[in-house]
């Protein structure tokens, strides 16, 4: 093979560290400047670790959780959608670690002041997670239904089937538990028993049964196939919403009032942490072991420590577009008006 | 916001402001693609980009607005400053001036460095 051959060959490598989009845009420029550099430095350790950070870098930045490098409008959205696939992950997590202990507090409540203080922490956290659940999903329906964008049905479509399955099957499987929704007590603990019990079997997939095969063989054929079913319907969940997001065209004043709400967020999940690591150190089991901290609790709280990280990037992406997109109008009015002096 | 508080549209570039700088000084006397930018900023600033940096940088200076790619049937693509890159430049580089023109007048002051 021909020198230039073989750079091509080298070059076409390389490029694969990028994502698809950034080839598809740099890709064939890129590629003639790497064969040119090939050419001038056959051998380069330096050249070929450059490119592989910056193809990791461009990954990130497609994917919303470093910036600059696309329009301020798409960085928004994109970043958007990185936020809320983490927050759906953050919320899976936490929602499973908080109705574990709800669900005990429906039977006795916590004997130390850390688990109790947590407890609250955490179910305030959830009361917030909810209403700004709700604020941000408002203006988004309302521009899907106002829009009516091609494109959109489908996601709309995947979004109401998962929040319906999410809804039946955590009432179904929720009331059928026998420590809450059926608990003569059940309203003496700190959130309402059927809360309680609904959230525990939308997350009944996070569970540490999946290690132990023979206490999981003791589950019924429909708790097991529920799951199963519960995170695929909670991906789906969160891959249709983030499909609308991608596929609306939201106003800039929308995606500055999402970006807001992101950074709320992670308050809220900065507190839900906080409440979180307070009952792990606390490591009091409490009353009949109802407030053990398992492995898998320890392991919950490292993902949900990721997925915070990772949220409040992709925020501050968000933000930087936002910012962007803002000084982009205030220079076309200050361009405006300079060109008139 | 960040854009409100930019004094040169290159704040917000952090470690990448460097790459940055160097490719729109090198942009400033007309549109150059990316081996012509490599070249040219080693021949100005003895510094070679490499291949990853450089387009690291420019996809970033492109997503700020301050340069576009040129119509080309080649497959190499040229870049050119836009007007807002040009005003971000000159800030940049004012800036960068008080800052040498401090630095050499206290060394000339205290070290009798001239």
């Amino acid at each position: 093979m021909s020198a230039p051959a073989l750079a091509a060959d080298q070059a076409d490598r390389l490029l694969r560290w990028y994502p698809k989009a950034w080839r598809s845009r740099y890709g064939e420029e890129f590629a003639e400047l790497l064969i040119a550099d090939i050419c001038e430095r056959p051998r380069s350790r330096t050249r070929t670790l450059d490119v592989a950070r910056g193809g990791i870098v461009a990954r990130f930045a497609a994917a919303g959780l470093c910036g600059c490098t696309l329009e301020a409008g798409d960085q928004v959205r994109v970043s958007l959608v990185a936020f809320g696939c983490c927050a759906a992950v953050f919320l899976g997590f936490g929602a499973a670690m908080w109705s574990q202990l709800t669900i005990g507090w429906q039977w006795s409540a916590p004997d130390t002041a850390a688990t109790t203080v947590a407890m609250v922490l955490m179910s305030a956290a959830m009361l917030a997670f909810l209403a700004l659940a709700l604020a941000a999903a408002a203006p988004v329906l309302w521009s899907v239904v106002r829009l009516r964008a091609a494109g959109l049905a489908g996601p709309a479509v995947l979004v109401v089937a998962c929040a319906v399955i999410m809804f039946v099957g955590g009432r179904h499987f929720g009331n059928g538990w026998p420590g809450t929704g059926g608990h003569p007590w059940a309203r003496q603990g700190l959130v309402p028993g059927g809360v309680a019990a609904f959230s525990w079997a939308s997350t009944l997939s996070v569970s540490a049964y999946w290690a132990h095969p023979a206490a999981l063989a003791r589950f019924s054929t429909g708790e097991l196939a529920w799951m199963a079913l519960s995170p695929l319907a909670l991906a789906g969940l969160a891959g249709g919403a983030a499909a609308l997001v991608r596929r609306t065209e939201l106003s800039p004043r929308v995606l500055d009032f999402e970006t807001r709400l992101g950074y709320a967020a992670c308050g809220v999940m900065a507190v839900f942490l906080a409440g979180c690591c307070a009952w792990i150190v606390d490591g009091g089991a409490g009353p009949r072991n109802l407030f053990h901290a398992g492995a898998i609790d320890v392991g919950g709280a490292v993902v949900m420590t990721t997925a915070f990280a990772a949220a409040r990037q992709a925020a501050r992406v968000a933000r930087s577009g936002a910012g962007r997109q803002g000084a982009g109008r205030q220079g076309a009015g200050r361009q405006g008006r300079l060109g008139a002096g | 916001m960040p854009g409100e508080r930019s004094s040169d549209g290159l704040d917000g570039f952090g470690r990448y402001a460097g790459p940055a700088t160097l490719i729109l000084a090198s942009l400033a006397d007309g549109a150059k693609h990316g081996y012509a930018l490599t070249k040219d900023i080693e021949s100005f600033a003895g510094v070679r980009l490499a291949p990853g940096t450089l387009y690291e940088a420019l996809a970033r200076l492109q997503g700020q607005g301050l340069i576009e790619p040129v119509e080309s049937h080649d497959r190499r693509r040229p870049y050119r400053l836009t007007a807002v890159g040009a005003r971000a430049l000159r800030a940049h580089l004012d800036a960068q001036r008080r800052v040498a023109d401090l630095g050499l007048r206290r060394l000339a002051s205290g070290w009798g460095l001239t």
